[in-house]
């Protein structure tokens, strides 16, 4: 499940459509309007997911609630895996970290999985290219390591930005043994920026 | 893969083998059955006598096992003007005439050699004479002398093996195929021979059956006896894979790669036992190795088959190679027990050239004589019914039954007396022949007729749309509908628009899942009761063969928007276009109905673009969404991986993609060699990714 809207404005966003919380119209290049975004009750979100019960049973398959950023709709990803639970289906959080400490404690805690967002490790870095805070992500990520809830850390290698031999090495240093996965850049992303009537440019804003 | 191996890969792919190749014109032989009136049993053993005569023994570098075809041509045994004297005269054949879409009894003979065969002839023909049975000892004199044939060759290969210093090929041939295999590699040089000589015989479309069945006990003998390793017999069976492509750009069906060679891998052993044993999977990690179109492999599963093994068949999914179809013998086998099937026989299923049940060896079954259009009986029936006043959904729904039923019994007319052209050879590989006395061409243990379902989603969609838009939204009159299929909608975009966003299969939705529930009901049923002179039934399928192109050459535009010539989807599948919730809704739709009376075959055919599997659990997601399929009762299935960018730019440049690989109707050929209509139509179909 992918939730809209993202406290984060990562400069090489491969879903922009998934920053803002309001519901936006892509224009495809053959001229196609396509809706993104929908707004959906709990009740009927979690009809809809399980329909697939059956085979998420099979599969040992479940739920992954990515975006933008899951966390920002703390309340009703909370409310919408306890539904999913109950009926026996496992749930998974893809987070970038970016939220308050209470919204990302009570959430972890219901998951069985948690895919960790790894971008930058330099606070005046990460704080350039995302603007977010890294400290928040940081308390975040230390409660995790201790939580019990087993997890993976992510890192999107953006050419230029967090992909160098160096840049490993500290991201291996910083994992200290947990699980890492390294995931390449997804090229197609700036197709996404004009379709939104936006441009596409990998490059940090300027420094203040 | 060894250094060898692969050198005779690439060298039989490159085609090396055409060099041995040169034509011979058999007109003069055709002239002269013509002439003296030959019967047409004494045509079949003459013919295999002469083919096998002008063939010579040729060897490619490096191959343990022998055999290619030298001989571009087969002979024809009839001229067409005599064919069709006969079909004048009231006698109906299937496709050619001769004997083709079945898979022998391969095993017995690996097992015992045709020298035992000889001996079971000799004394029948004893027997024969002393009953004064002529047809049987036509049948067996002319039998006796195409085993003399097949044998002749084997002799005068071992000759010429012998003297080019093939030593290990001449100490093989001194041995099968005249008598018993007794190792794993003389049983596959036997069988390579066997199979050989059926084309020679002009059979088509020769299966290959259970292989990793009757050639256990070679694999199992020689493993236990430390004559071999595993890694050996894989190497074995990659030779006699790469052999199956060695000739088969000769072996020409509708399209190049329609070639029948397929094998079945898994399931039951005639005693319900389950079957996949270490063979099965060498056979699954042989193919994958290759990268081939042939043997093309079926893999039998039920519900309790472990996920395990449906990933390795999906690893060859997702290399491409549009096989494994699956088959679930929790459906397939009370199938054919309920159209008469022995149990043992039942579960000793096999497929005929793409997807129609068949039981190796004891099965002269013509599961393809014809098919049914469905989206025609559907134009017919809204046809009739326009002018009429007051007619409800209802209405349609019977008159299209009626129709569909119509069309039914008009084929069972048709082939009420079907006439098989004789093939000594196949019928001494095939179960009882030559205890009876009687070629497979009479008659075997099953005599059964298969007729294919075309264009099942099409008409679905498309009562579907004719509900929504005539009779609850009131859009427009049958009438008028009718007028505009005529013209393409032209004008009324609005009403194609509406007829496309109209319920359709492929996205669990009920409104359009229980209109195909109900048709594949009646349709399991068209045939109740109807018998041919040969004493077999008619099996309704879901298989499509290569109607799917050929039935739209009959039909304008349809209810569910589609355009007059453009393509139905293929066997069992959502129409083209179609925009689907993805695989699992496909599934969950193509599952509701109930798949047993409809067993003549016909897989639920889905396309998966190919970066499912870029990601690591792309094949444990696959092998989930097959055994969703099989869990949920679905009879056969089989997925194209796929890529539409890829495809486009073969078009372009057909040789920068020699080796891309489709899976059309029932088999997998090379995209480049397919005619146009086809590869354009597999462009067109609903890419499912699997995320």
């Amino acid at each position: 499940m992918f939730f809209k809207g993202c406290p984060l404005r990562c400069a090489w966003c491969h879903n922009p459509e998934g920053q803002s919380h309001e519901i936006e119209t892509m224009v495809l290049q053959s001229g196609e309007r396509v809706v993104c975004g929908r707004d959906w009750s709990v009740d009927a979100l979690a009809e809809e997911l399980l329909v697939n019960a059956d085979i998420m049973a099979q599969s040992g398959g479940g739920v992954t609630f990515s975006g933008g950023e899951p966390l920002a709709q703390a309340d009703f990803v909370s409310a919408l895996a306890v539904r999913l639970k109950e009926k026996g289906v496992s749930v998974a959080l893809e987070t970038s970290g970016a939220a308050s400490a209470a919204d990302y404690r009570r959430v972890v805690s219901l998951m069985d999985f948690v895919y960790q967002d790894l971008k930058l490790l330099d606070p005046a870095a990460f704080s350039r290219w995302t603007g977010g805070s890294l400290a928040q992500v940081m308390e975040n990520i230390a409660w995790l390591r201790g939580a019990g809830v087993p997890f993976v850390f992510r890192v999107p290698c953006i050419p230029g930005v967090n992909d160098s031999p160096q840049d490993r090495t500290a991201f291996n240093a910083f994992a200290a043994g947990a699980p890492i996965e390294f995931l390449p850049y997804n090229t197609a992303a700036p197709a996404k920026y004009s379709m939104l009537g936006r441009t596409f440019s990998l490059t940090a804003p300027p420094l203040p | 893969m060894t250094e060898r191996i692969k050198s005779l890969l690439d060298r039989t792919f490159d085609r090396e083998q055409a060099k041995f190749r040169r034509d011979v014109d058999w007109k003069p032989l055709l002239a002269r059955f013509v002439a003296e009136g030959t019967g047409d049993v004494v045509r079949a053993r003459v013919g295999l006598e002469e083919m096998l005569r002008e063939e010579r023994p040729e060897f490619m570098d490096g191959e343990r096992l022998a055999f290619l075809r030298t001989v571009r041509q087969i002979p024809d045994l009839h001229t067409d003007a005599e064919m069709d004297a006969r079909r004048a005269s009231g006698t109906a054949f299937g496709e050619k005439g001769v004997v083709f879409n079945l898979t022998a009894d391969f095993g017995p003979t690996i097992r015992d050699g045709l020298g035992a065969r000889l001996d079971e002839i000799s004394a029948r023909l004893g027997k024969c004479r002393a009953e004064g049975d002529a047809e049987g000892v036509e049948f067996l004199e002319n039998a006796a002398l195409s085993v003399r044939a097949v044998l002749d060759l084997a002799e005068r290969y071992r000759k010429a093996a012998e003297a080019r210093g093939f030593c290990e090929i001449a100490a093989t041939l001194a041995h099968v195929p005249l008598k018993g295999a007794r190792t794993f590699h003389e049983a596959l040089q036997s069988l390579r021979i066997l199979h050989y000589a059926m084309w020679c015989e002009g059979e088509y479309h020769c299966g290959l059956g259970r292989i990793d069945q009757y050639l256990y006990p070679y694999y199992k003998a020689d493993l236990d006896a430390g004559r071999l390793t595993a890694d050996g017999a894989l190497e074995e069976l990659e030779e006699f894979f790469i052999a199956c492509n060695r000739d088969s750009d000769l072996y020409i069906g509708v399209q190049q790669g329609d070639n029948g060679q397929s094998v079945m891998l898994g399931g039951v052993t005639r005693d319900g036992a389950p079957a996949f044993n270490d063979l099965s999977r060498l056979c699954l990690k042989a193919c994958g190795e290759l990268k081939l179109v042939d043997p093309k492999i079926n893999l039998r599963v039920d519900k309790s088959t472990p996920i395990e093994i449906y990933e390795l068949g999906t690893e060859l999914t997702a290399k491409g190679l549009g096989f494994p179809q699956y088959a679930n013998d929790d459906v397939v086998i009370p199938a054919l027990e309920r159209w008469g099937y022995a149990t043992e026989d039942a579960r000793d299923y096999s497929v005929a050239a793409c997807w129609e049940f068949l039981v190796p060896g004891c099965g002269m079954d013509i599961n393809n004589i014809d098919a049914v259009s469905f989206v025609g009986a559907l134009d017919a029936s809204l046809r009739r019914l326009a002018p009429a006043e007051g007619v409800s959904f209802e209405d349609v729904k019977a008159e299209f039954k009626a129709e569909v039923q119509r069309r039914a019994d008009a084929l069972v007319g048709k082939y009420s007396h079907v006439e098989i052209l004789p093939g000594p050879f196949v019928s001494v590989i095939s179960t009882g022949c030559i205890e009876k006395a009687r070629d497979i061409s009479k008659g075997a243990k099953y005599n059964n007729f298969g007729i294919h379902g075309t264009g099942i989603a099409v008409a679905v969609d498309s009562l579907a749309s004719v509900r929504e838009l005539v009779f609850e939204k009131r859009l427009l009159t049958l009438a008028e509908l009718v007028k505009l299929l005529d013209t393409d909608f032209a004008g009324r975009d609005d009403i194609r628009a509406a007829a496309k966003a109209a319920p359709k299969m492929g996205n669990a939705d009920p409104r359009a899942d229980e209109i195909a529930k109900w048709l594949i009901d009646f349709w399991g049923h068209a045939f109740d009761g109807r018998r041919n002179d040969r004493g077999g039934i008619f099996r309704p399928g879901t298989g499509s063969a290569m109607y799917y192109i050929w039935h739209t050459r009959d039909v304008p535009a349809s209810a569910d928007g589609r355009l007059s010539g453009e393509p139905f989807s293929a066997n069992y599948a959502p129409s083209l276009d179609v925009p689907v919730k993805g695989p699992i809704s496909v599934v969950r739709s193509f599952t509701e109905p109930n798949l047993g009376p409809v067993c003549n075959g016909g897989p639920l055919t889905i396309e998966i673009h190919d970066s499912a599997f870029a990601m690591p659990d792309g094949v444990e997601k696959v092998a989930h969404l097959v055994k969703f399929f099989i869990d949920r009762g679905g009879h056969q299935m089989q997925i194209n991986t796929i890529n539409r960018d890829t495809l486009l730019d073969a078009q372009k440049h057909p040789e920068r993609h020699r080796h891309l690989i489709v899976r059309v109707w029932g088999w997998s050929g090379y995209f480049i060699e397919l005619d146009k209509p086809y590869q354009d139509q597999i462009i067109k179909r609903v890419e499912l990714a699997a995320s």
